[in-house]
C-alpha cells in the first residue's frame, strides 16, 4: 500500500495546492436552507406531517397516550408477534415510558437483545423473532424518519432481522427534518455524551425496485413497519 | 430602432424562408434591419467537434461582422447559435482581451427571435393566423443554455386557429446535436425515431420549433420515412395572414402571470409538474 | 486551475497503469451500440424507467423546495472538500484510526485489489457479502476475489445478485445494475437455486429474502462502497433501501470499506444535506429506507464489525486535480445525468463500455485511465443536449467537460483521422473567411445539384412520390448521399438541397431593401417610416426593462421547480409503479390543466 503521506502529497502536488490550509479556509455555508426549511412548526404541526408522511414509505402510523401505550402495544403482538418477541434492554425507556411493569408481565416471555450476551447469542435471537418493539430517539417529520443509535441493549440487527417492526416514539422528540436530528447528533457524539460506534436513521420498510422497476415492499429488513407516537410525552 | 440579423448559415445555406419570415415579421413592428454580409457562422461546428483553435477565426469573423453596424439589437432564427454567440466571451482563446471585450459587447444586445419578440418589443399577438394542429419542439440549447422557456408559447397561444398539443417527452434531444447526428448516426437515429412517433402521437400536422437545426433533423427523418408532416420556424407561423388589427402588446403587469403559465407548458414534462 | 489538459502523471510518476479495469464488452463502439439498439426489451425498460423517474426527481425535488437553493449548497460542500482534499482525508484516517479502524491508500486499482484479496488470505474469510459497490466494480474486486480457493462472494443487492447468477453479467446502471433483465429471465435465474415460483417479481424478491438471509447469517467479512465519509468523525454513511448493507454490515465480523478517495465531506451535517440531495436524485424519494453512519463496534456492543479496513482508492482520480476536469469529482454518483440523457436513453449502460456509463463516464472514464484509449468515442457519444448539466445536484457542468475532452482530444493530442481533421479545417476556412463564404453560396452547388433526389420512395410501392415533410425545401429537391463524415446525416434522413443563389436568403434581403428604400424615397424616409410604426408600440422602444439578458442570469441549470398542487404530489415514496408510463402522460396532461385553471 502506498504510504499515507507519499499519498496526500501527490494529490497537494498535483492539485497545485499546499497541504494544511483548511484550518484557515472552514467551510461557510452560502446559504441556511438546512436550518431554515421548515422551520417554525408546532410539535403539533410535526406529528400531523409526519403522519402525512407515513403512507409514502409504508408506514402504520399510530398514536396513544402514556396510558394507552401497554394495550397499544399488546394489540400490535397479538397481531405479529406469534409468540416470539423481541425487546430492547433498556432500563430507563421501559421506565420513562412507563412500560416496566407491562414489560415483566409480558407472558409468553419476550426475548431480549441482551448487552454482554455476544455477537452470535444476540444475532441468533433477532433472526427467530417474529416481532420487535424498539425504541427510537427523534423522529424526522418531513421524512418520517426515526433515528437510533446503537446501544449494547439495541444493537444494530436488532432492527434489521425481526420480520415485524415497531417503534415507539415520544411526540416531544419529532423534528422537522434529518438535519435537526443532526444538529443533536453532531455535538453529543464529540463530546462523548452519546456513546455509540453507529447511527440508524430508518424510514419506513425495506423496499426495492430491481426488478423491472416493479416496486417490491419488505426485501431484506423488516416486511413491516409501525410508528407508535405517544402523544404526551 | 436598429436591428442586425444574424441569420445563421443553416439559413443562408438551407432556410431562406426562415430568414425572410423573421424580417418581415421585425420590420412589421417597426425594427429597421440590416444583414452584415460578411457574416458566417457562430462557430459551433468546429467549436463543438473539439477543433477549438480553428473555431478562433470563425469567431473572430463573426463578431467583426455583427458588430459592424452600430445596431440597437442582434437576433438570429436559432436559440442554439444564439446562444453560442452569448457565450463566444468564455470561449475564445486566453488573452485575446480585445475579442473577449467585444463579444461580451454583442452577448449583452443579442437575442433569439421569439425572446426578442415578446421581450424586448412586448410583442404578445403578432396579428397571425394558422389553421392548424401544431405541435412544438423545445430544443435543447434555447431551453437550457440560451433559458429561454417562455416566449414562443405565449405567441403560439395567440395565433388566430393555431391549436398547440403538448410533446410528449418535451424534454428529450431530437438528435441532431451538430456534428453529433453525423458521427453517431446509429444513436441519432434512434433519438430522432423516437421523436418522430412523439410528434406523430399528437396528430398534429405542423411541427414548429424556433431552432432550424432541430427542424432540419426531424423534417429530413420524416421525408425519409416517408411519413407527412408540415415543419415551420416560428417565424414563419408568426408571419401567416396577419391581421394588424389584431396585434396586442403585454403590459408590465400582465407579464408575470403570463411568464408563469407559459414556464408551466414549457415544463409540463421536464420539471413534471408545476 | 486553470489547464484544460488530459494527463496521465500518475502513471508517469509511479509507473503503474490506472483505471485499468473499466472496460467491458466488444471494444468496438459501434457494434456495442448495434447489441444494445438490438435488445428491445433493455432499450424499452431504459426509456420507461427514464420517465417514470423524470417524474418522481423532479416532485421530490419540488417537494424540498428552492432547489437551486441547495443546488449551490451542496456545490460548494463539494468542491471545498475536492479542494481540501489532503486536509480531510488525513482527519478522516485518524479518526478512523481513534475509533480503532484501519486505513489504507491505494493509487491504483491493482494496489487496492491486492491488498483486499491478501486480507482476504490473511483473515482466511470464506463468506464474503457485499452490498452495491461502484468502486469495487471500478478495481475488479469481484473477479480477483473468486480466485481465491475456498472463497464464496455474495453480492447482496437484488440487482446485483441478479446479475452474480448470470455468470457476473455486466451492470447496465448505477442505481438499477439489472435494468436490462426481465422477470422471465429473474424467475430462470433463481430457478438454479431452486426457486419454482412464477414471474412475480414480490414473489422473486421474497424468494431472495430467504436465500440472502442464509448468506448474511454464515458471512465472515463484508466489503462495502461508501456514500461519504465523515471527516470529524471517522464515520462511513451508507445509504441503501433493502437493507442488505446495514444486515451485511451488523453480521459479519469484518468490514472493509472501499472508497473513491473524493467522497468525503466535513462532518456529519454536510452529510446529512448531501444523502438528502443523493436520495431525491437518484430514486425521487426523501431518503431511502437506511441511512446510516457506521464504525467499529464499541466493546461493549454486540454486534457491527471488530475488525474495520478503510482502503481509499486514487485510481487516476487525481488525474483531474488541478485541472479544468476538477469538477468531476463533485460527483455523488446518483446517476440522475444517466436518466435524463438521451444517448443513455438508447444505448444504455452497455453501449458505453466503462464500468462507469452515461455522461458522467464519458467524462470520468478516460480520466480515471489517463488516455483515450479505451474509451475515445465516449466524449463524442453525446448530443450536447445539456439535460446532464441541468439536473446535476452539484452542479458538475458535464456536457462543457465533454467538450473539453473533445478539444484535448482534437487540438492538443491530434487523434482526428486524417479526413475529419482536413473536412474540419476546410469547414473552419469556409466559416472563417468570409470571401469564401460568400464565393460557395454564389456556387449553386453544382455538385449537390446533380446528385438531388426528387420526391420520396414510397416505401411500400418503391416508386418516387412528392416529398412527405413539407417546408423541409425550397426546390422538392434533397440529398440521400454525401460524402465523408456528412454521409452520417444522409444515412438517416434526408438533407435539403439547398436554394439556388437567385434565391437564398441573402439575394432576397439586397433586393427588398432597395425597393423599401426606393419606394419610401430614400434611406431617411425609410427609417422614418419605421418609426412611426415602433412609436405605436406601447412598449417602445425598449420595452420592459427587468429581463435580465446577460449569460450568467439564464445560464444552464436553471431548471425550475414550483411547488406541486395538492393533486400531483404522489401519495407513496418509493412509488416506483404508481410513477408508471402509463400513469406519467395522465400526470403530465393532468398538470398542464392544472396550469390553464390556475
Amino acid at each position: 500500500m502506498t504510504d499515507r503521506e507519499t499519498f496526500l502529497n501527490y494529490l497537494a502536488e498535483k492539485s497545485g495546492r499546499p497541504r494544511h490550509q483548511l484550518k484557515d479556509h472552514p467551510l461557510k455555508p452560502v446559504n441556511d436552507l438546512p436550518e431554515t426549511t421548515m422551520s417554525g412548526h408546532s410539535q403539533d404541526e410535526l406529528l400531523e406531517i409526519a403522519r402525512k408522511n407515513a403512507p409514502a414509505v409504508h408506514v402504520d402510523f399510530q398514536t396513544t397516550d402514556k396510558a394507552g401505550l401497554p394495550a397499544a402495544l399488546d394489540k400490535f403482538i397479538a397481531a405479529k408477534a406469534d409468540g416470539k418477541l423481541l425487546l430492547p434492554t433498556d432500563d430507563e425507556s421501559y421506565s420513562a415510558f412507563g412500560l416496566t411493569g407491562w414489560r415483566d408481565g409480558l407472558d409468553p416471555k419476550p426475548s431480549f437483545w441482551v448487552p454482554g450476551a455476544g455477537r452470535k447469542a444476540n444475532i441468533d435471537t433477532a433472526n427467530h423473532s417474529e416481532a420487535a418493539i424498539g425504541f427510537a430517539d427523534m423522529l424526522c417529520a418531513e421524512s418520517c424518519t426515526i433515528t437510533a443509535p446503537t446501544t449494547p441493549g439495541q444493537g444494530r440487527a436488532f432492527h434489521f432481522l425481526p420480520v415485524h417492526y415497531l417503534s415507539v416514539i415520544c411526540k416531544s422528540r419529532i423534528v422537522a427534518r434529518t438535519r435537526q436530528a443532526m444538529d443533536y447528533y453532531e455535538p453529543r457524539i464529540k463530546s462523548g455524551e452519546i456513546k455509540t460506534s453507529n447511527l440508524n436513521f430508518i424510514t419506513g420498510t425495506s423496499s426495492t425496485g430491481d426488478i423491472e422497476m416493479v416496486l417490491v415492499v419488505g426485501v431484506h429488513g423488516p416486511l413491516d413497519m409501525t410508528y407508535l407516537v405517544v402523544e404526551d410525552m | 430602432m436598429k436591428v442586425v440579423i444574424f441569420s445563421t448559415c443553416l439559413v443562408d445555406l438551407i432556410f431562406p424562408n426562415v430568414g425572410k419570415a423573421m424580417v418581415e415579421v421585425l420590420e412589421r413592428f417597426g425594427c429597421e434591419t440590416y444583414m452584415p454580409m460578411q457574416q458566417i457562422c457562430c462557430g459551433q461546428i468546429t467549436f463543438n467537434s473539439g477543433y477549438v483553435k480553428e473555431s478562433t477565426k470563425v469567431m473572430h469573423n463573426e463578431i467583426d461582422a455583427l458588430m459592424s453596424v452600430d445596431a440597437d439589437y442582434i437576433v438570429g432564427p436559432a436559440g442554439s447559435c444564439v446562444n453560442m454567440l452569448k457565450e463566444l466571451q468564455f470561449h475564445l482563446p486566453k488573452g485575446d482581451d480585445e475579442y473577449k471585450a467585444k463579444a461580451h459587447e454583442m452577448a449583452s444586445k443579442t437575442y433569439e427571435f421569439s425572446q426578442f419578440l415578446y421581450r424586448v418589443l412586448g410583442v404578445l399577438d403578432a396579428g397571425a393566423e394558422l389553421d392548424a394542429v401544431a405541435t412544438y419542439h423545445r430544443s435543447c440549447h434555447m431551453t437550457r443554455l440560451l433559458g429561454e422557456r417562455e416566449s414562443p408559447y405565449i405567441l403560439m397561444d395567440h395565433v388566430k386557429g393555431l391549436t398547440v398539443k403538448q410533446l410528449p417527452h418535451i424534454e428529450n434531444c431530437c438528435g441532431f446535436g451538430g456534428m453529433f447526428s453525423m458521427k453517431v448516426p446509429s444513436v441519432s437515429q434512434e433519438m430522432v425515431n423516437e421523436k418522430v412517433s412523439d410528434v406523430e402521437s399528437t396528430g398534429a400536422e405542423v411541427l414548429i420549433s424556433c431552432d432550424p437545426g432541430c427542424l432540419m433533423n426531424i423534417g429530413g427523418r420524416f421525408n425519409r420515412l416517408g411519413k407527412k408532416i408540415t415543419i415551420m420556424h416560428l417565424a414563419e407561423v408568426l408571419n401567416s395572414n396577419v391581421d394588424m388589427s389584431r396585434v396586442k402588446y403585454v403590459t408590465a403587469e400582465d407579464r408575470k402571470a403570463i411568464d408563469q403559465a407559459a414556464l408551466e407548458k414549457s415544463n409540463a414534462h421536464e420539471e413534471a409538474l408545476v | 486551475m486553470s489547464t484544460t489538459q488530459m494527463d496521465d502523471t500518475m502513471f508517469r510518476r509511479t509507473g503503474q497503469k490506472t483505471g485499468t479495469m473499466l472496460q467491458y464488452g466488444d471494444p468496438n463502439f459501434v457494434n456495442r451500440v448495434h447489441q444494445s439498439t438490438a435488445d428491445k426489451f433493455a432499450h424499452g425498460a431504459i426509456s420507461s424507467a427514464q420517465d417514470a423517474q423524470w417524474v418522481k426527481r423532479e416532485t421530490a425535488r419540488a417537494e424540498l423546495g428552492n432547489w437551486e437553493g441547495w443546488r449551490d449548497l451542496s456545490e460548494q460542500i463539494r468542491q471545498h472538500c475536492v479542494r481540501y482534499l489532503p486536509d480531510y482525508l488525513e482527519e478522516f484516517s485518524d479518526n478512523v484510526e481513534k475509533r480503532g479502524g484501519h486505513v489504507f491508500f491505494a493509487q491504483t486499482d491493482v494496489e487496492a485489489r491486492d491488498f483486499i484479496t491478501d486480507l482476504v488470505k490473511k483473515k482466511q474469510a470464506h463468506k464474503i457479502v457485499k452490498p452495491k459497490s461502484m468502486v469495487t466494480s471500478e478495481i475488479g474486486l469481484d473477479k480477483a476475489l473468486l480466485k481465491i480457493d475456498g472463497v464464496k462472494v455474495t453480492e447482496t443487492d437484488l440487482a446485483e445478485f441478479i446479475l452474480e447468477l448470470d455468470d457476473w453479467d455486466e451492470p447496465s446502471h448505477l442505481v438499477f445494475p439489472a435494468l436490462h433483465k426481465n422477470r422471465d429471465q429473474v424467475q430462470k435465474l433463481f430457478a438454479k437455486l431452486g426457486y419454482t415460483g412464477d414471474n412475480d417479481p414480490q414473489h422473486e424478491a421474497r424468494f431472495s429474502r430467504k436465500v440472502l438471509r442464509e448468506r448474511f447469517l454464515e458471512a465472515d467479512m463484508s466489503i462495502t462502497g461508501c456514500n461519504f465519509a465523515v471527516a470529524d468523525q471517522g464515520m462511513v454513511n451508507i445509504v441503501t433501501n433493502e437493507g442488505n448493507a446495514d444486515l451485511s454490515m451488523a453480521i459479519a465480523p469484518t468490514q472493509v470499506v472501499v472508497m473513491g478517495m473524493e467522497r468525503i465531506v466535513p462532518t456529519l451535517r454536510e452529510a446529512e444535506t448531501m444523502d438528502n440531495m443523493l436520495v431525491r436524485s437518484a430514486v425521487g424519494t426523501k431518503l431511502t429506507s437506511y441511512c446510516s453512519f457506521v464504525s467499529p463496534k464499541l466493546p461493549d456492543e454486540a454486534d457491527g464489525p471488530e475488525d474495520f479496513y478503510v482502503v481509499i482508492v486514487d485510481n487516476g482520480r487525481s488525474n483531474a486535480l488541478g485541472t479544468e476536469f476538477e469538477p468531476i469529482l463533485q460527483c455523488i454518483r446518483c446517476a440522475s445525468c444517466l436518466n435524463v440523457c438521451p444517448i443513455y436513453r438508447n444505448i444504455g449502460g452497455k453501449g458505453y463500455g466503462s464500468v462507469y456509463p452515461g455522461p458522467i463516464g464519458a467524462v470520468l472514464s478516460p480520466l480515471l485511465q489517463g488516455d483515450y484509449g479505451d474509451f475515445h468515442d465516449l466524449p463524442y457519444a453525446c448530443s450536447l443536449c445539456s439535460a446532464c448539466t441541468a439536473t446535476c445536484p452539484v452542479k458538475i457542468p458535464l456536457h462543457e467537460l465533454i467538450l473539453k475532452h473533445r478539444e484535448v482530444m482534437m487540438n492538443d493530442k491530434h487523434m482526428g483521422d486524417l479526413i475529419s481533421d482536413t473536412v474540419m479545417k476546410v469547414v473552419g476556412m469556409g466559416t472563417g473567411h468570409s470571401s469564401l463564404f460568400r464565393t460557395a453560396l454564389t456556387f449553386d452547388h453544382v455538385a449537390m445539384n446533380a446528385i438531388a433526389k426528387k420526391g420520396v420512395k414510397d416505401p411500400e410501392t418503391g416508386t418516387r412520390v412528392p416529398d412527405t415533410a413539407k417546408n423541409l425545401d425550397e426546390n422538392g429537391k434533397h440529398e440521400e448521399w454525401m460524402p465523408f463524415v456528412f454521409g452520417g446525416w444522409t444515412k438517416v434522413r434526408d438533407l435539403p438541397e439547398p436554394p439556388a443563389h437567385s434565391k437564398n436568403f441573402r439575394t432576397w434581403f439586397n433586393k427588398r431593401k432597395k425597393s423599401q428604400i426606393a419606394e419610401a424615397g430614400g434611406e431617411d424616409a425609410f427609417r422614418k417610416t419605421q418609426a412611426d410604426i415602433l412609436a405605436k408600440n406601447p412598449n417602445a422602444p425598449k420595452a420592459f426593462g427587468t429581463y435580465d439578458n446577460s449569460v450568467s442570469a439564464r445560464k444552464v441549470g436553471r431548471e425550475q421547480t414550483t411547488p406541486l398542487s395538492d393533486a400531483t404530489v404522489p401519495t407513496a415514496l418509493g412509488s416506483i409503479e404508481e410513477a408508471g408510463v402509463g400513469d406519467y402522460a395522465d400526470r403530465a396532461k393532468g398538470n398542464a390543466d392544472n396550469g390553464k385553471k390556475d
